[in-house]
């Protein structure tokens, strides 16, 4: 699954990242492999997305985060 | 000795910089770069300092124009001494640049600021520990509270950092890549640096062919020794490290509370409030500044003005000087910058709120709120905070549109800036809307303000459909932690931006106002040339040129030549608009008034229609010299800027053109006009959103990784997802 398809509330961990657009500053800021992401919350106009990753919010893209390829995280899984 | 001052954005790099130099700095661009670089002088007992502040950024990676300058900076080894500041409440992140720096070699403090907030949050950070890990020395502070600066100063001041040079070692088999990289480039930062950022790295190096051609090859031989993606193996590893030193040196409470942040973004950036808020706190600013509020404070100031003016002119007529002087002194000077001033309480409330606004973090979040809208027209919501600060001065605005990734999108911004109405250009409805539109005047004010921001973004849509294509208008944005703004902070950057404008008043202006007076004062009557009386007004040299081009602005209502020279005068500075029509039509004479004095003058020549047509003229129409200047600095192209200035001259008639001619048509017909325009808009609009549907499903597949993939197959899962979400938006919209 992609970081697009997490629901808010749901934690996720990053597998890989195909972005080419932003790819660099994605990693940047701390977006790699194997790094916990939290999705908080979608825009009032339903994009961009704010998610939670190293200690601070982030908003990134939809069309960016449809290009990171995440699996939930295991106490998501769990559950 | 000079110190370079490094650090993330929002980490409070600026405070540092203002209290390190404190009252003696001589902030100034930083000589033969156009780039803000801002230095100044840091002064203690026996030591001396050139600190420069370079711009903020998240990595040395050169995406965004502001990286690029601080990342030269360093790679060129520009420094004596980095200082890292690091927000102490956000360590993992923030210590990602601090590794990226250490690798330079150059000596280096790390500043651990907002000390304050991560006890606030019940957290710890052993400083010693840091400082011991990373092998540099660490100091804690607190800028926004002044708190462990003079220890700094002190710090800095007591030792010897010649020779100090940290090193980070990294494990097998990165080490060997960067050995094998070294052996070209002879310099370990050079050799990392270029594994992290790739072949890009190789154009401002300007090595020699051949050893360019080697370097390439080196580079994909190494790529496949390595398990990761190539390019995200250093900034993994780095982050490896920042991970286990975040949790040696800091300690977090148990619970973990839920932030303020958090708690405040609840509402503010909700599902469903969170727009209407927007919208609300928008308007409530313009209200503030515009409604009633802002008159009332502009009113009692303005009293007080024409009581100053009124007694010096007085006393100056006392002196019995020659005529000519009197006049140059009431009528020119007096009565030029009475208008310009009486101005400045609405400013200073418009300032004050806009800072309040940056300062607290909720900008970030009007971004956020406001990307999605503004996509459509090519625009990113980061380019909406440049576009707001535009609502106070566009030479800010467009020294903002440095933050945007992309030179295309930081052209198409800054290019459509000075249609958002900035600061100055509000004297002018004051003066125009008052006179004619009385209990409506705040409503046609905002109505303008709507003008300018819809001939923007439609301007917008119209460069990136032709001559901007490859604008992508990236959106990656970090949402800072709400704080509270700091009244210093906030006073320090209001005053400023009034600082600013004060001194336009008493330079530039003035000298505009001296020109203006000498070219509406003296003129040729009868074969002789000489000081005018001001019922001769008309005759002046200022008055031939107007009458000259009378021709040419009638078309949009304004006939009367005064009207036209203060339109051209507003090239040199949009504040002067008000005070040329002040001079011009004498009101400045014994009493010296504002707007309110020139409401009857106006009302004669103007009527609603032609009125109207002014603002939007003058709305439009070329930005000052000083925009002029900031634009062309940031376009770096004369071609692009005459081109920007024959676009906004254009619009800016054709606009004032269509409300004069249908403004002065009978109601009914001027109804059904507007209609028949609206009507033929939305067919278009239709039309045009049928054919592109297709196009747009993907939504940003031109530079997508998977854009073959996409195209080809549209069965995966993903496509397929993303199919139905467009439909469903379309929906919505």
């Amino acid at each position: 699954m992609t970081l697009m398809d997490v629901r808010p509330g749901v934690s996720c961990v990053i597998k890989n990242i195909f972005v080419n657009n932003l790819r660099k500053r994605i990693i940047d800021m701390g977006l790699t492999t194997g790094t916990k992401v939290t999705v908080k919350k979608l825009a009032p106009l339903g994009d961009p997305m704010e998610i939670q990753v190293r200690g601070y919010l982030l908003t990134i893209r939809k069309a960016e985060a449809r290009m990171i390829d995440v699996e939930l995280s295991h106490e998501e899984a769990d559950q | 000795m000079k110190i370079a001052l490094v650090g993330n954005p929002n980490s409070g790099k600026t405070t540092l910089f203002n209290n390190l130099t404190g009252a003696n700095q001589s902030v100034g661009n930083w000589p033969g770069v156009t780039i803000e670089k801002k230095s100044g002088k840091l002064k203690a007992k026996g030591f001396e300092a050139e600190i420069i502040d370079l711009p903020g950024i998240y990595s040395l990676s050169t995406i965004s124009l502001e990286e690029e300058i601080a990342s030269r900076f360093v790679l060129e080894r520009n420094a004596d001494l980095i200082i890292n500041i690091v927000d102490a409440s956000n360590l993992e992140r923030n210590l990602f640049l601090t590794y990226q720096l250490l690798d330079s070699g150059i000596p280096m403090v790390v500043v651990l600021n907002c000390m304050d907030i991560v006890e606030k949050k019940l957290q710890a950070i052993d400083v010693g520990l840091l400082a011991d890990t990373l092998k540099v020395p660490v100091v804690a502070i607190a800028a926004s509270k002044r708190r462990g600066i003079d220890g700094l100063i002190r710090y800095l001041a007591s030792k010897d950092w010649e020779g100090i040079s940290p090193v980070v070692s990294y494990p097998e088999p990165i080490e060997s890549t960067i050995a094998v990289f070294n052996d070209y480039f002879q310099d370990r930062f050079k050799a990392i640096r270029f594994f992290e950022d790739g072949l890009k790295l190789l154009e401002p190096l300007k090595l020699d062919a051949k050893t360019n051609l080697l370097l390439t090859e080196a580079y994909q031989a190494e790529a496949k020794r390595h398990d990761l993606d190539f390019d995200m193996v250093i900034p993994n590893e780095r982050y490896r490290q920042i991970i286990d030193l975040c949790e040696k040196v800091t300690t977090k409470p148990k619970i973990a509370t839920s932030g303020t942040t958090e708690k405040i973004d609840r509402v503010l950036t909700h599902r469903i409030f969170g727009l209407p808020l927007f919208g609300l706190i928008m308007f409530s600013v313009f209200f503030l500044a515009f409604g009633p509020v802002g008159t009332w404070i502009t009113d009692g100031f303005v009293a007080g003005l024409n009581w100053v003016f009124s007694q010096m002119a007085n006393g100056i007529e006392s002196l019995g000087m020659a005529t000519w002087v009197s006049s140059l002194v009431t009528q020119g000077v007096f009565g030029g910058l009475a208008s310009v001033v009486s101005f400045l309480p609405q400013l200073a409330i418009l300032f004050l709120f806009l800072s309040i606004l940056e300062d607290s973090g909720y900008m970030a979040r009007a971004a956020f709120i406001m990307d999605r809208a503004l996509r459509r027209f090519g625009l990113s919501g980061k380019s909406f905070i440049p576009m707001l600060l535009g609502f106070g001065c566009s030479v800010p605005a467009i020294t903002a549109t440095r933050t945007l990734d992309k030179e295309e999108d930081r052209k198409l911004t800054a290019m459509v800036i000075p249609f958002v109405s900035c600061g100055a250009k509000a004297p002018i409805y004051g003066v125009f809307a008052g006179a004619l539109f009385f209990s409506n005047a705040f409503f046609m004010v905002f109505i303008m303000y709507l003008l300018g921001l819809l001939v923007a973004i439609l301007s917008a849509l119209l460069f990136k459909k032709t001559i901007l294509k490859k604008a992508s208008a990236n959106y990656i944005m970090e949402l800072p932690e709400y704080r509270m703004p700091s009244f210093n902070n906030t006073f320090r950057h209001t005053w400023e931006r009034v600082k600013g404008f004060l001194v336009k008043a008493g330079t530039v202006l003035l000298v505009a106002f001296i020109i203006i007076w000498f070219f509406s004062y003296f003129g040729v009557i009868d074969g002789e040339f000489r000081l005018l009386d001001s019922s001769e007004i008309g005759q002046s040299l200022l008055g031939t040129i107007g009458r000259f081009l009378l021709p040419l602005f009638q078309p949009i209502g304004i006939g009367d030549w005064r009207g036209i020279v203060a339109l051209l005068t507003g090239i040199v500075a949009k504040e002067s608009v008000v005070g040329t029509l002040g001079i011009l039509y004498g009101v400045s004479g014994d009493a010296i008034q504002n707007g309110a004095l020139l409401f009857q003058p106006i009302r004669e020549a103007f009527t609603q229609a032609s009125a109207t047509a002014f603002m939007a003229f003058a709305l439009l129409s070329t930005p000052c010299i000083a925009a002029i200047a900031a634009m062309k600095k940031e376009l770096k192209s004369w071609k692009w800027l005459a081109f920007i200035i024959a676009y906004e001259m254009t619009i800016a008639y054709l606009v004032a053109l269509l409300i004069y001619q249908i403004g002065s048509l009978p109601r009914g017909t001027a109804f059904s006009i507007i209609f028949a325009i609206l009507l033929i808009l939305f067919v278009l609009y239709t039309i045009i959103r049928l054919v592109t549907r297709k196009a747009s499903i993907c939504g940003s597949c031109g530079s997508c990784a998977l854009k073959n993939n996409c195209v080809s197959s549209p069965s995966t899962p993903t496509e397929k997802k993303n199919k139905t979400d467009t439909r469903s938006d379309s929906h919505e919209t």
